[in-house]
């Protein structure tokens, strides 16, 4: 597990060096919510070499670059847990798709299919995004696949965390009971826990494990599926299982409790029904706080106080939109949970710091000294949807906010006397 | 004399009044609430702010905007300092009722996709009137809402417009006069949905041949009816009247000027050859819907007096979505010197409670792509010219004294995600109350996780 962390935090230091040439740049006069505290305060923050290198309430600090923010609110950049940036470009043209496996389940990865020039990247940073996990559409499986987190810096080197959690959903699926999904998810579970380091060695060794387990078999298991459950028992990786019923969420605990699972539920649009036992047992959620319709009979308790009240249980919260491509409103999602009861800061963390514990991301999603320099300056309240970012760093890179979606506005506002396609 | 009472009661509540033609609105407001609002911030839809200003609503219209104005006794006073009252939000782009919640096959009736021209369907014949989704809506201060069918076909049938007070029947949920309107789309649905059977069109030259197609079929029933209508009472005796034919009704009630048309389409190029077709046979189209390149043609529309209902950010789920820019509506607006007709819509049950956050964004938008637009302004696009396309602006839509009584009171400025809808009146009577919780629930949240408790208990 420790390892398996060292390793992450060295690949980013190595497949990430331009930062090693910037220079010493100081945020001065910021109001800086650090993602940790609940209340701000007024700072400067010195980056160096990409990272944090210094906090100061107090006396000013000296730097190459010196960018005087006058007392605007700095928050860590936001990292949005539930998303298709990379793998998906346009929602409803299957050849820009690459979020689906028909050949692999539990182990299905997306991570080579990311694509860095992506038009989602610039646009979700430009909205002050500064990275995300990526997750595949959910195959056949009621676990099935992995996702990947990845810093939305466009550059070609990828500066990825690959294959760091497992996805799953439980709920009604209009063919078959519940009750079968979840039996499905309880004997791939079983399978998995049995394996150990001896079966896996080999691919020969799996193929006869594959054999001889009667779920295997019949759920058509590859290598890299056997793989990848027994690193979701060994590194006690994050599976986020999507469900919304009550009854579910209870079920989804119990196989917790029983396999010792690093559970997330995502959706949870019923979880203030069960909230004791969220909260007892240790649960995180990704919710989409300002969903609150019955969209289906599993979702019949929606309610737009549902972030408040998790607050008020202790429940550790992220959040995600229901609409593709514009993951950056999450920012409104918590604007609309803080009009609606939840706290300022609680909202704050849910966007930034809360993803990077659940999801083991190191050095990122705070602002504190070591930490990686992912830093947005806001125009003015970051949960406010008409406020933008004004810069964003990531890395200690400033990053360009230009998208494709400004230059459009620009070529339809600026030089309207030329043809259009002679504009820039 | 109790008993008496609530027998009369149930008889006002649940039996309609007979004396209507069929499919005619039977809307009855709820009982007036009378009211002074003292020292409220207004935004007017007309495009105009007053501060510190007083709103007076009695049986049912807005009587009397100005500063301090001397309120009868008899009037409910509302003490609106610090707070904002804009005119009822208008939504009108809503599948609210023909996509309900929850989304299941066996209330999903917005979409007759059975064939490319089905201008015979009306949306109001889908509405399922216990939908959840319009209580959620009246908390996000929606008081007038258009339902539209979806876009599967070429002609999708008539929408219409309700008042947001959940009844159990339609007709008495529509808005009185208002007109019908035909919701027409373009690009990639209907080319999907039948080029996947192996059916015209398959192509976007197949959509507009289909347009076409149809109506010049819609010339010929008109023709004839013309004809027949101009005959003496004598001549027509002598003659038949032209057999009905539900589809051409519709189309001819489009070439008449009498139903709206609303049509679906986000590519520049595409809207462009939809003003050709409506030139060709002599209609007016009201509104594109969606338009996500609106900004590329906004002079063509504001020359051709033609609206743009639009979302503040949405883009990238179809490939003719794929061109957004933000400043859209802003930049529809200001086409023309100012002559634009933009409108923020939702098409979506969570948009439809945030319309004032989406206006929000594309006012945002459009300051930073350089327009001076001011708050006050960016409300029309949520209230007037909705009302607009809609064709009931001379009754909502704006507060305007002898108008109805549509009024939202805002705990913040409404341009704010902490803002929220604390009181909500349609025609004069009180909606919905935050304070005191009064608010309305349909019979499917009654019971339903509980059976002795409302589906969302607070």
């Amino acid at each position: 597990m420790i390892k398996y962390k060292i390793l992450i935090a060295l690949s980013f230091i190595l497949f990430n060096s331009s930062y090693l040439e910037a220079e010493r740049i100081v945020i001065k006069n910021a109001t800086i919510y650090d993602g940790i505290d609940d209340s701000s305060y007024n700072g400067h923050i010195l980056i160096e070499n990409g990272l944090i290198k210094k906090l100061s309430k107090s006396s000013a600090i000296q730097g190459d670059i010196v960018i005087d923010v006058e007392g605007k609110i700095v928050t860590p950049g936001l990292i949005a847990p539930d998303t298709e940036i990379g793998i998906v470009e346009i929602g409803a043209l299957s050849v820009t798709r690459d979020d689906e496996s028909n050949i692999y389940d539990v182990g299905f990865s997306i991570h080579s299919a990311f694509n860095p020039n992506s038009t989602l990247i610039p646009w979700n940073r430009s909205n002050g995004i500064t990275s995300a996990i990526t997750l595949p559409r959910n195959t056949s499986s009621p676990i099935g696949g992995l996702g990947s987190f990845f810093l939305l810096d466009s550059k070609m080197n990828i500066n990825s965390n690959a294959d760091m959690v497992l996805i799953g959903r439980l709920g009604a699926s209009g063919s078959s009971s519940r009750a079968e999904t979840l039996s499905l998810m309880d004997d791939i579970l079983s399978f998995g826990s049995s394996l150990n380091k001896k079966d896996i060695g080999s691919d020969l060794t799996i193929d006869e494990l594959i054999e001889s387990s009667s779920i295997a078999s019949y759920l058509d298991l590859k290598t890299r599926d056997v793989k990848t459950l027994f690193r979701l028992f060994d590194e006690n990786l994050p599976l986020i299982i999507k469900s919304h019923r009550a009854s579910d969420i209870l079920n989804l605990i119990s196989l917790k409790k029983k396999y010792d699972l690093n559970l997330i539920i995502m959706g949870a649009q019923e979880a203030s029904l069960v909230i004791d036992d969220i909260a007892k047992n240790d649960v995180p959620l990704i919710i989409n706080p300002i969903n609150n319709i019955p969209n289906s009979f599993d979702e019949l308790a929606s309610n737009i106080k549902l972030a408040q009240r998790l607050e008020k249980a202790g429940i550790t919260m992220m959040f995600n939109v229901s609409r593709d491509h514009n993951y950056h409103l999450i920012r409104q999602g918590a604007g609309v949970a803080v009009a609606n009861g939840l706290s300022y800061g609680s909202a704050i963390k849910a966007l930034t710091s809360n993803v990077a514990k659940v999801f083991n991301i190191e050095n990122r999603g705070s602002i504190q000294v070591g930490n990686y320099a992912d830093i947005v300056v806001w125009e003015d309240d970051p949960l406010e949807p008409s406020s933008m970012p004004e810069r964003v760093f990531i890395n200690g890179v400033e990053t360009d906010l230009t998208t494709r979606s400004t230059r459009l506005r620009d070529r339809y506002t600026k030089d309207l006397d030329k043809p259009n396609t002679y504009r820039n | 004399m109790k008993k008496i009472y609530i027998l009369i009661s149930i008889i006002s509540f649940n039996i309609e009044a007979t004396n209507f033609e069929p499919y005619e609105s039977t809307y009855k407001p709820l009982p007036y609430s009378n009211t002074i609002f003292k020292n409220a911030n207004i935004y007017d839809g007309d495009g105009n702010e007053f501060l510190e200003t007083d709103i007076i609503i009695q049986n049912g219209k807005i009587i009397a905007i100005g500063k301090d104005l001397p309120g009868a006794n008899t009037l409910t006073r509302v003490d609106a300092t610090g707070k904002w009252i804009t005119p009822g939000i208008i939504d009108i782009h809503s599948h609210m009722g023909v996509y309900p919640a929850p989304s299941v096959k066996t209330s999903s009736d917005g979409n007759e996709a059975t064939s490319p021209v089905t201008a015979e369907v009306w949306a109001e014949h889908s509405i399922w009137t216990q939908d959840p989704q319009f209580a959620l809506a009246l908390k996000g201060g929606v008081t007038t809402f258009h339902v539209l069918p979806g876009s599967a076909n070429l002609i999708g049938g008539r929408g219409v417009t309700a008042k947001n007070l959940q009844r159990n029947t339609i007709n008495s949920m529509k808005f009185p006069d208002a007109p019908h309107s035909l919701k027409m789309a373009c690009g990639e649905n209907p080319k999907r949905v039948y080029g996947n059977r192996g059916q015209t069109p398959s192509t976007r030259m197949g959509n507009i041949a289909g347009y076409r197609k149809s109506w010049i079929k819609a010339e010929g029933y008109l023709s004839k009816l013309d004809e027949y209508e101009a005959k003496s009472d004598e001549a027509k005796e002598l003659s038949y009247k032209p057999t009905r034919d539900l589809e051409l009704e519709t189309l001819a009630g489009v070439l008449r000027g009498d139903i709206l048309v609303h049509n679906h389409c986000y590519r520049a190029d595409e809207m462009a050859m939809m003003i050709d077709v409506a030139k060709e046979f002599d209609y007016k189209i009201t509104a594109f819907h969606h338009a996500v390149e609106a900004y590329k043609i906004a002079d063509l529309l504001a020359e051709n007096n033609i609206c743009a209902a639009l979302w503040a950010d949405w883009w990238g789920f179809k490939h003719e979505a794929y061109d957004m820019v933000q400043a859209n509506v802003a930049i529809v607006d200001q086409a023309r010197n100012g002559t634009g007709c933009a409108i923020v819509h939702s098409d979506d049950e969570i948009g439809i409670q945030h319309l004032n956050v989406e206006a929000s964004k594309a006012l945002s938008a459009g300051i930073k792509a350089g327009f001076n637009i001011s708050k006050a302004r960016a409300m029309k696009w949520i209230t007037s010219n909705p009302a607009k396309a809609a064709g009931i602006y001379k009754q909502t839509g704006s507060l305007k004294v002898g108008k109805n009584a549509d009024v939202v009171v805002w705990s913040k400025n409404p341009f704010s995600i902490y803002a929220l809808a604390e009181k909500v009146y349609i025609d004069g009577a009180l909606a919905f109350d935050k304070a005191t919780g009064f608010e309305p629930n349909s019979d499917f949240d009654i019971g339903i996780i509980n059976p002795s408790k409302k589906r969302i208990e607070e």
